[in-house]
């Protein structure tokens, strides 16, 4: 699968990458909402793996424009943040309407539990296709 | 955005606690990752991320010491240490400091030209720290841009004083930041400064050593540069000697 992994930092980027890499997918990478767009439109991806955290429009702006796109519409996002998400008023918008498939607070979200919430959403990407 | 109440109910120190365990966890999550790859790494690579480990590491202790430091000086638990500073040289070894940080983040520490400015009355170590603590947070600023570039250190002299300061080319590098580290402090409240990136609790620090030494943290532009800076007088019996 290609994998867009929206992170902000570097360090931790190289780490998730390499990590999902290692397990298989193709990884672009964006550092910010915008870079992601346009990633997505070069090459569209099968998964998003996104941190809310991001400099300039945060990780829902990002969302609510990338789901304004009909061809995007039915991407899988996984949110991988250090935002504790019950402290988020609009978790549950998150999924309902913005097609958050799985929620993973950084701290305690190790890359095994990453690379198989990415592995998990392979069955909704083959029924949307 | 983020249901804030929680927050309303904390007083501005709990708030800047629960800030900096917000901040600190970063590099500890950045550690615990990297060493989940460590595993099958080859030698070249393994020592490759043991400098990245080393660059972190130290880069969190430094931030954490400096905000001990500063509850020590403010709490009078450790006196300042008045002696002449010169400016110059004080912005090398910060310079020389952020430079393994920044080169994992792959961002240019900068030391422009620095004109002959006269010595100051600072407490060198508290100065350092403060300046330190800056850098760190205007690397990851810059490297969270499209395209990392590069951190100035400067100095020069206007007619308020002595201006050291960081500068980078992102124009919200200042305001922004400035305008996090003052919502950690509780003196301001953005509803969605929560999902916006970056590190406030480095600001924080800064501005609260620099208010030991009676300054603080402004907005400065320099050339086309957009940074933080700090005024500190020079000493007129030093400019005697």
């Amino acid at each position: 699968m290609h994998v867009l992994l929206i992170e902000p930092d570097k360090l931790q980027a190289d780490a998730y990458a390499e990590a999902l890499q290692r397990d298989g997918h193709t990884v672009a990478r964006a550092v910010s909402a915008q870079v992601a767009v346009q990633q997505a439109d070069e090459k569209m991806p099968d998964v998003v793996v996104l941190e809310l955290q991001l400099p300039g429009h945060n990780g829902v702006e990002f969302l609510y424009e990338f789901r304004s796109y009909h061809e995007w519409l039915h991407i899988p996002v996984v949110v991988h943040t250090f935002v504790p998400l019950r402290e988020l008023a609009q978790a549950a918008t998150l999924a309902k309407e913005l097609g958050v498939v799985r929620t993973l607070y950084k701290p305690v979200t190790n890359l095994a539990a990453l690379c198989a919430a990415v592995r998990v959403v392979a069955p909704v990407v083959e029924r949307a296709v | 955005m983020r249901q804030s109440e929680d927050r309303v109910q904390l007083n501005s120190q709990e708030q800047l606690f629960l800030g900096l365990a917000e901040q600190m966890s970063q590099p500890l999550v950045q550690i615990a990752r990297l060493a989940e790859l460590g595993g099958s790494d080859d030698a070249a690579t393994a020592a490759m991320r043991w400098q990245t480990i080393q660059a972190i590491t130290q880069s969190s202790l430094q931030l954490v010491e400096s905000y001990a430091l500063s509850l020590r000086v403010q709490g009078k638990v450790t006196p300042l240490e008045l002696e002449p500073v010169t400016v110059s040289s004080l912005l090398y070894d910060t310079a020389e400091a952020l430079q393994p940080f920044a080169r994992q983040y792959g961002v240019d520490i900068q030391l422009d030209q620095l004109p002959r400015l006269q010595p100051i009355m600072a407490d060198r170590r508290v100065l350092q720290s403060a300046m330190t603590s800056l850098g760190q947070v205007f690397v990851l600023s810059q490297a969270e841009a499209d395209e990392p570039s590069s951190v100035h250190l400067s100095a020069h002299r206007n007619r308020y004083g002595v201006v050291a300061g960081l500068y980078g080319c992102s124009a919200q590098l200042g305001t922004d930041s400035l305008r996090r580290a003052h919502a950690l402090q509780g003196r301001a409240r953005q509803p969605l400064q929560r999902l916006v990136s970056g590190s406030a609790a480095g600001v924080f620090v800064a501005d609260s050593l620099l208010r030991t030494l009676a300054a603080h943290l402004h907005v400065a532009r320099y050339r086309s540069l957009t940074g933080l800076a700090t005024t500190l007088q020079p000493s007129q019996q030093l400019q005697l000697i």
